[in-house]
């Protein structure tokens, strides 16, 4: 079965573990895509053109989507450390419940900074 | 109620049986009716009936479990039983365990002390030090837990939950002197941190060992 | 300690807390008014100390960050472990690459 093994799991704390997977590959290339686009900040027109492309309400659906990411990536990772180090298995039932609802409050909040912040 | 087993004798297809249901009755007592009155070449491993051998370990409705500790009145409508994920299936029901039992072995899971045989004495413990350790040492190497566990899924040198809880409970032991030893053994890079923490061994380990929790503590301990 | 290991573990753990702060920031920084991406507001950005400095850390961990994360996915399979040191190197040459043209776009300003 190979590596779709990883994703077959059901509690709950094995579809973390698989989307703190795909979160952190989405972020890994999101992480070479950005290198590549800061090689813009270069030349005045360039980075302009591409700011007014991605800046935009086009790409908010794409943008919310990496803020999901990131923000699952980020707090479910906290959540690990605290298990990683030894503390609060019995307790990670709760632990979850509580990082999936600041997920979605993270997500909505900057998803609404965001789109705010891109105007009219 | 009807059973459904996934049986394999050189290709893998399902089976249905039909089992009348007794009061009381366990999965295992299912797969028992089957051999002695349906079919009697169906292959499972059983041995102690009473969750201590370890050997019923098998997948049921989806989820790895003790066939002699899995009462068939928890199920509704029909009982889907699999052998293990991640061990070679040898036949039907039954598992390949020598890798298991291998890596077991490779954590040198017994006590290591200097004993003096011409005068012995015995190697007192107080209920403190035993609190420490004792839990894990309720394993009963069912193999439930490296069934479940991703990396032992795909990376077949992986020690797996199993043998690490063996090593966490001999290192924790106050009599033990083979601490050092151990988490050599353990650091490698096919030892304790090939766990991500996915905490599916500690959701499906029959006896309530927590084995996420016994390596982290062991690699808790490698920082040191 | 015992080699690598137990080091990109503990680093991979620091790192991690350290960018779910300065993701934070950068994240309020460049979106709570877009004002601040326009050409000269980042350049400027880019140009002060303070800035570089946060920029060059927020660089040096999140690189070390996604790539041992590649690592360990990849050392997770029967195919990587048995070619670990390959693995390794090759996964340092990128996170290395990654990082000095992190760096060197940093240091234009």
């Amino acid at each position: 079965m190979g590596i779709l093994s990883w994703f077959k799991y059901r509690s709950p704390f094995g579809i973390a573990f698989m989307l703190q997977r795909i979160t952190g590959v989405v972020l890994l290339l999101y992480l070479c895509l950005h290198l590549v686009y800061l090689t813009s900040l270069q030349s005045k027109e360039l980075y302009e053109s591409l700011t007014s492309l991605t800046v935009s309400k086009q790409f908010f659906v794409f943008d919310s989507l990496l803020i999901l990411c990131g923000i699952f990536h980020g707090l479910n990772g906290l959540r690990i450390v605290v298990h990683e180090l030894g503390f609060a298995h019995e307790k990670r039932k709760p632990i979850l419940a509580v990082l999936v609802v600041l997920t979605i409050l993270g997500w909505v909040l900057g998803s609404y900074i965001l789109y705010t912040a891109l105007g009219d | 109620m009807r059973l459904l087993i996934r049986r394999f004798d050189e290709k893998s297809y399902w089976q249905s049986f039909e089992v009348p249901v007794k009061r009381g009755m366990t999965v295992l007592d299912a797969l028992f009716y089957v051999r002695e009155n349906l079919d009697p070449t169906l292959a499972f491993r059983a041995s102690c009936r009473m969750g201590i051998c370890g050997s019923c370990a098998v997948k049921i409705n989806g989820k790895p479990r003790l066939a002699c500790e899995t009462q068939i009145s928890k199920f509704k409508k029909e009982i889907k039983v699999e052998p293990i994920d991640n061990f070679k299936v040898i036949r039907d029901l039954v598992t390949e365990f020598e890798g298991f039992f291998a890596k077991h072995k490779k954590v040198k899971p017994y006590l290591i002390a200097e004993a003096d045989y011409e005068n012995p004495v015995e190697w007192l413990q107080t209920p403190k030090e035993l609190s420490r350790y004792y839990v894990f040492s309720l394993c009963i190497k069912c193999g439930a837990c490296a069934s479940v566990c991703p990396a032992s899924a795909t990376l077949n040198g992986y020690l797996g939950p199993a043998a690490l809880v063996s090593a966490y409970r001999f290192n924790e032991d106050s009599r033990d002197n083979g601490k050092e030893e151990r988490l050599k053994i353990v650091s490698d890079s096919v030892g304790v941190w090939r766990c991500h923490s996915a905490m599916e061994c500690s959701e499906v380990c029959p006896k309530q060992i927590e084995p996420a929790k016994a390596i982290q503590l062991l690699r808790r301990s490698l920082l040191r | 300690m015992r080699g690598f290991e137990p080091i990109a573990w503990i680093f991979q753990a620091l790192t991690g807390i350290a960018m779910v702060f300065l993701i934070t920031a950068h994240f309020l920084t460049t979106h709570a008014n877009h004002e601040m991406l326009s050409y000269e507001n980042a350049v400027s950005r880019l140009g002060s100390f303070e800035y570089k400095v946060f920029y060059f850390f927020l660089l040096l961990f999140v690189t070390f960050h996604a790539f041992n994360g590649l690592r360990a996915i990849i050392l997770d399979t029967d195919g990587g472990m048995r070619r670990k040191k390959v693995v390794n190197a090759v996964i340092s040459v990128i996170a290395l690459v990654a990082f000095f043209y992190g760096a060197f776009l940093l240091s234009r300003f």
